[in-house]
């Protein structure tokens, strides 16, 4: 599907609102006021469409002022309205995502613990489990520095620390593992040669934090884990981050995209839904065409774009965005 | 907004664990509409609970005597010792009618962030009862949360070696289905899984 439009008619809303329908929060904010008109009290998206299969599913989502999110699936009430995740697989690209390359390891590592939760729905809460654990550590660090506490009381944090650090780093090695050879695969298709991914980490262990108590204890926080990692995004044996131009990023990140999107479907049967918000714009005509064709060739996908020309082949459903209205061409 | 008096009382009531201002209110409002008798009936329940419920001095239980029942209770298995975080665990772990040792309540878990630390809760008091009383094994009951967790891996630090210590199993809820178990527990209960 291709949504053209002017610059501000409200492409970009159109696809918030189905990333919004789909996974219960805004790819944009987390805060729920900025999703709600000016003056009113609630807002709300409803998605029909049809599962992987053929079944008909309706999502309905209510965001109030006042009373949070509730979310519907075929009518039926969700606990939370994050659970839409376990129901549709939603990726998004937006200009913002060229962060994942460009910006610091922090964006990185959010990146790389969002996806391995998409591939490894059990593993879903490891990063914020050993966020807490990290959390707690550093409270006793800093309680132990002010005479507060003892040091008997920083072991059982520093064993939660090193057991979910370890299994963090090993669930992140795994979903880097399941993602270079696809990344590179398609990466090589839109001309980024030699694309790979590196995450190389030692697992913290007992021992390893017991060696720079000291240094932890000064500073009130742990210095090492992988809460401090890095995931290095490359072309032969350059880093995009540094030595990647503009573009070299922008087919970085989609590469990336398309990687896991592959292997979401792969692994659960069903492709997710593709929103790719601007992504057009600085790519030259032969790459839009090889990513027009690969995102066509399975799944669904939502493009925006100020021209229909911008889009080398013939989309199934052209959209055009006027300010207020979305109308089927 | 109300005469102080009210005001008073949704300000005590949103004390309370789980209550917010609106709850507050309205448990106010409930109070003010029934008899002088049923609303004085709670106060004087408060007040009694107050006066008359003290924790047991070997397990940290609910009681109105220096022991609590289960302390007390010869046909209990007094070599072994469950460790919850709070008198409520134990009420549920009492309802299995499974279990027929004693207890000992810590009275929270650790957690540096809230400024729980060791000695603020009964550890020492474990420590000084596993030494004292022949005790064979120590089960480990806290929450399967973070902290926890914590509190057990800290515990079976100061008891290996002295005593046999287990841990509870986690696991799928029974007469449950698959179906609607997340996907972490399902996780844990695949690691977890037994020979049949």
């Amino acid at each position: 599907m291709l949504a053209v439009g002017p610059n501000g008619a409200g492409k970009t809303n159109l696809l918030e609102s189905l990333h919004l329908g789909t996974q219960g929060f805004s790819p944009r904010t987390r805060s729920d006021a900025q999703l709600i008109r000016f003056g009113e009290r609630a807002s709300r998206v409803a998605v029909r469409g049809r599962r992987a299969g053929g079944a008909p599913i309706e999502i309905e989502l209510v965001l109030g002022a006042a009373d949070g999110r509730r979310a519907r699936v075929n009518g039926a009430p969700l606990r939370a309205a994050e659970q839409l995740r376990a129901e549709v697989a939603t990726l998004v690209f937006t200009p913002d995502r060229l962060a994942v390359v460009k910006g610091g390891p922090a964006v990185r590592r959010s990146y790389l613990d969002r996806a391995l939760a998409r591939l490894y729905p059990a593993r879903a809460g490891l990063s914020t489990s050993y966020a807490a654990a990290v959390g707690q550590r550093n409270a006793a660090l800093r309680r132990v520095a002010l005479g507060f506490s003892t040091r008997d009381a920083l072991e059982p944090w520093t064993e939660s620390v090193a057991g979910l650090g370890a299994e963090l780093v090993a669930a992140r090695t795994d979903a880097v593992a399941l993602l270079t050879p696809v990344f590179a695969e398609r990466a090589r298709e839109l001309g980024l040669p030699d694309a790979a991914l590196a995450y190389a980490a030692e697992p913290p262990t007992v021992g390893s934090l017991s060696t720079r108590l000291e240094r932890d204890l000064e500073r009130g926080t742990t210095g090492a884990g992988p809460h401090l990692d890095d995931v290095g995004i490359a072309s032969g044996t350059r880093e995009l981050r540094t030595y990647g131009s503009q573009g070299e990023q922008r087919l970085a990140v989609l590469s990336l995209l398309l990687a896991e999107a592959e292997l979401i479907a792969e692994r659960t049967g069903a492709p997710p839904l593709l929103l790719l918000d601007d992504v057009l714009s600085e790519l030259d005509p032969q790459r839009r065409r090889v990513l027009a064709e690969r995102v066509a060739s399975r799944g669904q996908t939502l493009v925006t774009s100020t021209t229909a020309a911008a889009l080398p082949t013939q989309p199934d459903q052209l959209l055009e965005v006027v300010p207020g209205e979305v109308r089927v061409a | 907004m109300f005469s102080p008096a009210v005001e008073n009382l949704v300000a005590q009531l949103t004390r309370l664990p789980g209550v917010g201002t609106r709850t507050a209110q309205r448990l106010a409002f409930h109070i003010l509409q029934r008899p002088k008798p049923e609303a004085l009936a709670l106060a004087q329940a408060i007040q009694e609970v107050k006066e008359r419920v003290r924790f047991c001095r070997e397990c940290g239980n609910l009681t109105e005597e220096e022991l609590c029942g289960i302390c007390l209770d010869a046909r209990r298995d007094h070599g072994l010792i469950c460790v919850v975080e709070q008198p409520v665990d134990l009420i549920s772990l009492e309802r299995t009618h499974e279990y027929r040792g004693l207890y000992h309540v810590l009275g929270g878990a650790l957690s540096p962030l809230d400024g729980v630390e060791p000695e603020d809760l009964r550890i020492d008091e474990l420590l000084r009862r596993v030494e004292r009383n022949g005790v064979q094994e120590v089960v480990l009951a806290t929450n399967p949360n973070m902290t926890g967790e914590a509190t057990a891996a800290f515990l079976a630090d100061r008891l290996r070696n002295r005593v046999r210590v287990t841990r509870l199993a986690s696991g799928l809820p029974v007469g449950g289905d698959l179906e609607y178990a997340d996907e972490v527990t399902l996780g844990r209960a695949l690691a977890g899984r037994r020979e049949m």
